[in-house]
């Protein structure tokens, strides 16, 4: 499986402070990817420096097998959508697609026509009267129109309100059925990107906790609850991502390729956001120890 | 990309064209009396003896009539306050604006480099800076020529205007000097918003910088792009001789013409002796006859030498020190386009 991107000890650095350290990832190409991760994990920071809109002060990123675009035929190949998704307020929709036109070789009419149609975007109407959902969805037709190979979502939903989120994310995943994109699309909300991601990266404090296809890790991942005992004494496949005890009661997240034959033990499936908050708890946990050892 | 700058300039460029317009129908309104006025003036076709009268005459004429010396101010203030607008109103929010509504991650997203992105963008915009200050410039060229032409033939400088070709104003509205300044003042502009990234702060910034370098140029660089020339002359052949008397036999004089070398551009003048050094004393022989209206103290000093010596630089130099500012305004404009062609390649930006 080729790589859509590839981050090797990537890190970059604001004056004193790092936003993205060391960090090391692999997305496959084919999958709707989601970048998950508490605000500040660098999700931005990692989506900008994919799209070439940063240069690394560490490390080394490589996009669809090359540097991040700096060259025409890179830029043309990568499709980005900005946090806020940003829009000339003073520029009417028509003229968006016109700019559209102009500025990329592969520029697909039909398909930015057809989807303002769709979406009842008024050509006429200035970009910066457009509600947020329409704004989004402008600068989404605006990326998808160019006909890149890799689409590059930063918060594409943070502002929509939840009827204009599903809009977005419905639209936005019939846009890449039809055209067999690579997708990455960050997130602080599990919710969103449950119903189209499959592929998920957990990112926190620029750490990669946990990364693989949606359907494996819910299939690896169990949660057990039985009378209280020590998760040390647990078989060598169980790792322990979270554990919670009562007087009586342990309650585990486990992940193991491998069946929990133990009577003792209720296991249960897991929710994907269960999945992925133990993972930032844990990380969160680890933070915390390491600054207390530091401090001692 | 020509489209899309084009798209975002083309309001200012609307209002531009309208200045020019209104500009343009102004002086030549006006036009016709004052060429008029000069045609009647009997200055084409003068002899060598009477234009210098003639040429006064018609300068006193033009500064009497209600309109014209208006005309005239509103004209190189319109060419000399150009450049700075256009630093202010096309320069400073260029890039700046993308970065504050944050649409140069949608420009630069598309399959088009920045570089490039940038190149069109100050190349056109400034194309349309460069030719707007010189139709402005042209165009008030054009209105006074008739002032221009007697200016450089006047034997004195009574005109009210004071306009030799060097005067502040003057010099800084014509030739090719406000091409110099709206390259620059268009480019600071650009520069100063890449670098704060915010467009009102950028145009102020513009404005501040702009004005501190078009004083300090000409007061400070443009006397001495070449050495200036020395010359003395006979105290009785100055009409209009500045007079100062102290206590004690202290004088000095000053000329702001040199009949010699009408249109030249003094830099300084005084009293000399016999040997060319500055002269600050009365000779003892003449303090007692010390008043400035006395032409018996100045054929006293004259009698004892005492010439006035002026630092001027003559007309002839006129292109080569246009040149040379002009040059130096362009080359400032390279060094800050290199700049923001660098400070956005680093890619810093987020």
């Amino acid at each position: 499986m080729t790589a859509v991107l590839e981050a090797r000890g990537l890190g970059k650095r604001y004056r004193r402070l790092w936003a993205l350290a060391d960090c090391t990832l692999s997305i496959p190409a084919g999958h709707v990817v989601g970048l998950v991760g508490p605000n500040g994990a660098g999700k931005t920071t990692l989506l900008n420096l994919a799209a070439g809109l940063l240069a690394p002060t560490t490390g080394t990123i490589e996009v669809l097998g090359g540097p991040p675009p700096a060259s025409p035929v890179q830029l043309a190949r990568v499709g980005f959508l900005a946090q806020d998704a940003p829009v000339y307020a003073g520029l009417p929709v028509a003229d968006h697609l016109r700019l559209g036109a102009h500025l990329n070789p592969a520029w697909d009419e039909e398909l930015a026509r057809g989807r303002i149609d769709r979406l009842d975007l008024d050509p006429g109407q200035k970009a910066g009267k457009l509600s947020g959902g329409q704004r989004a969805q402008l600068a989404l037709t605006l990326a998808v129109a160019k006909r890149p190979e890799l689409l590059l979502l930063d918060e594409p939903v943070a502002s929509l309100d939840p009827l204009a989120r599903r809009e977005f994310l419905q639209d936005l995943m019939e846009a890449v059925a039809e055209q067999g994109l690579s997708v990455v699309l960050s997130s602080h909300l599990v919710a969103d990107l449950e119903r189209v991601c499959d592929y998920l990266i957990v990112l926190v404090g620029s750490r990669v906790r946990v990364a693989g296809p949606v359907e494996e890790l819910l299939a690896t991942h169990h949660l057990l609850s039985g009378p209280r005992r020590d998760p040390a004494t647990l078989p060598a496949g169980q790792q322990v991502i979270s554990a919670s005890h009562t007087d009586r009661q342990t309650t585990l997240l486990v992940r193991t390729s491998d069946k929990v034959l133990d009577p003792a033990w209720m296991v249960s499936e897991v929710g994907l956001e269960d999945l992925v908050l133990a993972y930032m708890s844990q990380a969160a946990g680890r933070s915390r120890r390491n600054h207390l050892e530091v401090q001692k | 990309m020509t489209w899309l700058t084009w798209r975002q300039f083309r309001a200012q460029a609307v209002a531009a064209a309208a200045a020019l317009a209104a500009f343009a129908v102004l002086l030549a309104v006006t036009g016709p009396h004052l060429a008029s006025l000069y045609a009647a003036s009997g200055i084409t076709g003068c002899h060598s003896g009477s234009c210098g009268q003639l040429a006064s005459t018609f300068l006193s004429q033009v500064a009497a009539t209600s309109i014209d010396p208006a005309v005239y101010l509103l004209g190189i203030a319109g060419v000399v306050l150009a450049p700075a607008v256009i630093g202010i109103f096309w320069g400073a929010p260029l890039i700046a604006r993308e970065f504050e509504a944050g649409t140069f991650r949608l420009a630069w997203t598309q399959s088009i480099t920045r570089a490039r992105w940038l190149a069109v963008k100050l190349g056109l915009t400034g194309l349309a800076a460069l030719a707007v200050t010189e139709a402005l410039s042209l165009i008030q060229a054009w209105w006074a020529a008739p002032i221009g032409q007697a200016a450089r033939l006047a034997t004195d400088s009574n005109f009210p205007l004071g306009m030799s070709p060097f005067s502040l104003l003057a010099f800084d509205a014509h030739g090719i000097t406000p091409l110099g300044y709206a390259a620059f003042a268009f480019t600071l502009g650009v520069t100063t918003g890449v670098f704060l990234r915010r467009a009102i702060p950028a145009m102020a910034l513009t404005l501040v910088i702009f004005a501190a370098v078009q004083v300090a140029i000409p007061l400070w660089i443009r006397p001495h792009l070449f050495p200036p020339d020395h010359t003395t002359a006979t105290l009785s052949s100055f009409t209009a001789l500045q007079t100062r008397i102290g206590p004690n036999g202290a004088f000095a004089f000053a000329v702001q013409f040199l009949p010699t070398q009408p249109g030249a551009w003094i830099l300084s003048s005084g009293a000399v002796n016999a040997a060319g050094q500055l002269v600050s004393t009365s000779p003892a022989a003449c303090k007692s006859l010390a008043l400035s209206s006395s032409p018996t103290w100045t054929q006293c000093l004259a009698s004892h030498g005492i010439r006035i010596g002026v630092t001027y630089q003559p007309t002839s130099r006129y292109w080569a020190i246009q040149g040379t500012e002009t040059a130096i305004y362009v080359a400032l404009a390279l060094a800050l386009a290199g700049y923001c062609f660098w400070r956005l390649g680093l890619r810093r930006l987020s």
